[in-house]
């Protein structure tokens, strides 16, 4: 490939992400809104608050550290996008694959850890420890479901896995081949999302939004962005994974929207596990469920 | 014409073209997203749940709650506020980014309202913090409280909404009146003057009588010792 088209792509492909992750923030917003029998916010919302956040007058920043968190937490998902194929562009994904684009999902959460961990505020460091006790608990089922994914696929590169779903139409999709590992990646993958019931390490009326509670300005913001690339990330990874990638733009977005409303749908219904439970029930359920899915691959 | 405000200025548009483009962007996406941080000092708060909730739904307007004073930009004060409280609310007010916003909500926050005669309470809000809008009634309905809001977000979008500036500009006034109530060797952990210069606010009201005081008992914050189990005492049985 040529290397201006390379680079074309590399941008092109976290801008796509940044505009579709806000639609898909303003998307929960009003799931969430229409639960609780609200109109919700308007169109724009996502980009009103991100612009003004960036734009507040004052702007705390606790040290280097602080900034370079919030840095690495954006950049992380920033990377990961470029290992994410989507309809006409495939960026890095071939090279890359689905055991790097893993390690790189984990980035955001260390470099929040070590933001957080500059500002010295106790609520954030509680956050903190509960978001990394979530990642160990949703982390494991996740990388069981995609060992089997990658193991019944034969190849960790995600654009042959998406090309293997795509050759058969609809009874060659992972979610049809494997189901079990289909229910057992969309539970981690609600997990992943920190949304309820298992936002344990936001929790608002509790430890004050954990490791946003010191964060003002384009901080704040920058994790306002962050949250659009990680609803992006996780739908689109479970989308290609499961359901085929997408062939057009339009089955593509229709496919990702519709994944992510499912546990946008459930979120709002239910109130928060304690940590422990979130443990025992990530390491039950989706487990079990991913074990018996990848001996069936086997 | 009842007020001054009414009196229609023409202001000379100067400057880069786009830059005034941003600036009004900016404004926009500010009046726009609102995240208040709700201090419910007292009965009034109770009107609050049903203006963000089903009934009446703050967010369709941009506003939600936060939870720290670090990410809001308009601090709700709802009704009366103790001289303990009040403490509290400009440690809060200190805290947050400007440009910030605070609205008094109910009647108390006006005047003292029912509780003019206590002892214990501090009368007008105005006179230790700039406030941007008042909300009278005792206490106000929900719609009081968003036709409340959606008049700030006018006067912000319109660039009116300035009073945080004020608290700079008039520091001297402020703690005067702060001193008044909680003695002489009150100090809050916010560098107030040192801000003011910061954003080239610094001006005759700033430094006065009041802040010589302050400069006089002001002792310099230390950063707390991180230790486990610092005030934990043995059960002595
Ligand atoms: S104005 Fe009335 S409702 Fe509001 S705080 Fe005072 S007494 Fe309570």
């Amino acid at each position: 490939m040529a290397p201006l088209e390379l680079l074309l792509e590399l941008t092109l492909m976290p801008l796509v992400a940044f505009l579709v992750g806000m639609m898909m923030v303003l998307m929960m917003r009003r799931i969430a809104a229409r639960i609780q029998r609200r109109v919700g916010p308007p169109l724009f919302q996502p980009l009103y608050d991100i612009v003004k956040l960036h734009s507040k007058q004052t702007q705390v920043s606790h040290g280097l550290i602080h900034d370079i968190g919030i840095v690495m937490a954006m950049g992380g998902y920033i990377a990961a996008e470029t290992l994410l194929p989507v309809p006409g562009m495939n960026g890095i994904a071939e090279k890359g694959g689905i055991i790097t684009l893993l390690y790189l999902m984990m980035i955001p959460s260390l470099g929040l850890a070590l933001g957080v961990g500059q500002c010295a505020n106790p609520n954030g460091s509680i956050g903190i420890a509960r978001a990394l006790t979530a990642m160990l608990a949703y982390d494991i089922p996740l990388v069981i479901v995609i060992f089997g994914v990658a193991y019944a696929a034969g190849t960790t590169n995600l654009v042959d896995i998406i090309a293997q779903q795509q050759a058969g139409g609809f009874a060659t999709w992972g979610a049809v081949q494997m189901p079990l590992l289909a229910v057992a990646g969309l539970i981690a993958m609600h997990a992943s999302l920190g949304k309820q019931p298992f936002e344990i390490y936001i929790a608002p009326a509790e430890i004050a939004t954990g490791p946003m509670v010191e964060m003002s300005g384009k901080h704040l913001g920058g994790l306002f962005v962050m949250q659009c690339f990680q609803l992006y990330t996780i739908s689109v990874l479970y989308v290609s994974l499961f359901l085929g990638g997408g062939s057009t733009w339009f089955d593509f977005l229709l496919k990702s929207f519709l994944v992510l409303a499912i546990p946008a749908s459930i979120a709002y219904l239910f109130p928060r596990y304690r940590t422990e439970d979130l443990l025992r029930l990530m390491w039950k359920w989706p487990v079990m469920l991913g074990l018996i899915g990848v001996a069936f691959v086997l | 014409m009842s007020s001054i405000n009414q009196i229609p200025v023409i202001e000379a548009k100067k400057g880069n073209p786009l830059a005034r483009v941003f600036d009004e962007l900016v404004r926009f996406c500010r009046s726009r997203s609102l995240f208040i941080l709700h201090y419910c000092t007292g009965c009034g708060a109770i009107e609050l749940p049903p203006a963000m909730t089903s009934r009446f739904d703050m967010e369709r307007l941009g506003i939600q709650p936060m939870v720290s004073p670090r990410q809001a930009d308009i601090l709700l004060i709802t009704g009366y506020v103790s001289i303990k409280t009040l403490k509290r609310v400009i440690l809060t007010y200190e805290q947050m980014g400007s440009p910030k916003y605070v609205i008094g909500i109910c009647s108390c926050t006006v005047n003292g309202g029912m509780y003019w005669q206590s002892y214990a309470t501090a009368k007008k809000l105005d006179e230790y913090m700039p406030v941007d809008l008042y909300i009278a009634g005792c206490m106000p309905r929900p719609e009081a409280v968003i036709a409340g809001l959606q008049q700030l977000m006018d006067s912000i979008h319109a660039g009116k909404a300035n009073s945080w500036e004020d608290y700079y500009r008039n520091y001297d006034y402020y703690l005067g009146n702060q001193q008044k109530l909680f003695g002489d060797n009150w100090q809050t952990p916010t560098d107030v003057i040192a801000e003011a210069k910061h954003y080239n606010l610094l001006s005759k009201g700033t430094l006065g009588v009041h802040t010589r005081l302050l400069e006089q008992h002001q002792q310099p914050l230390e950063a707390l010792e991180m230790r486990l189990g610092h005030n934990l005492k043995e059960p002595t049985e």
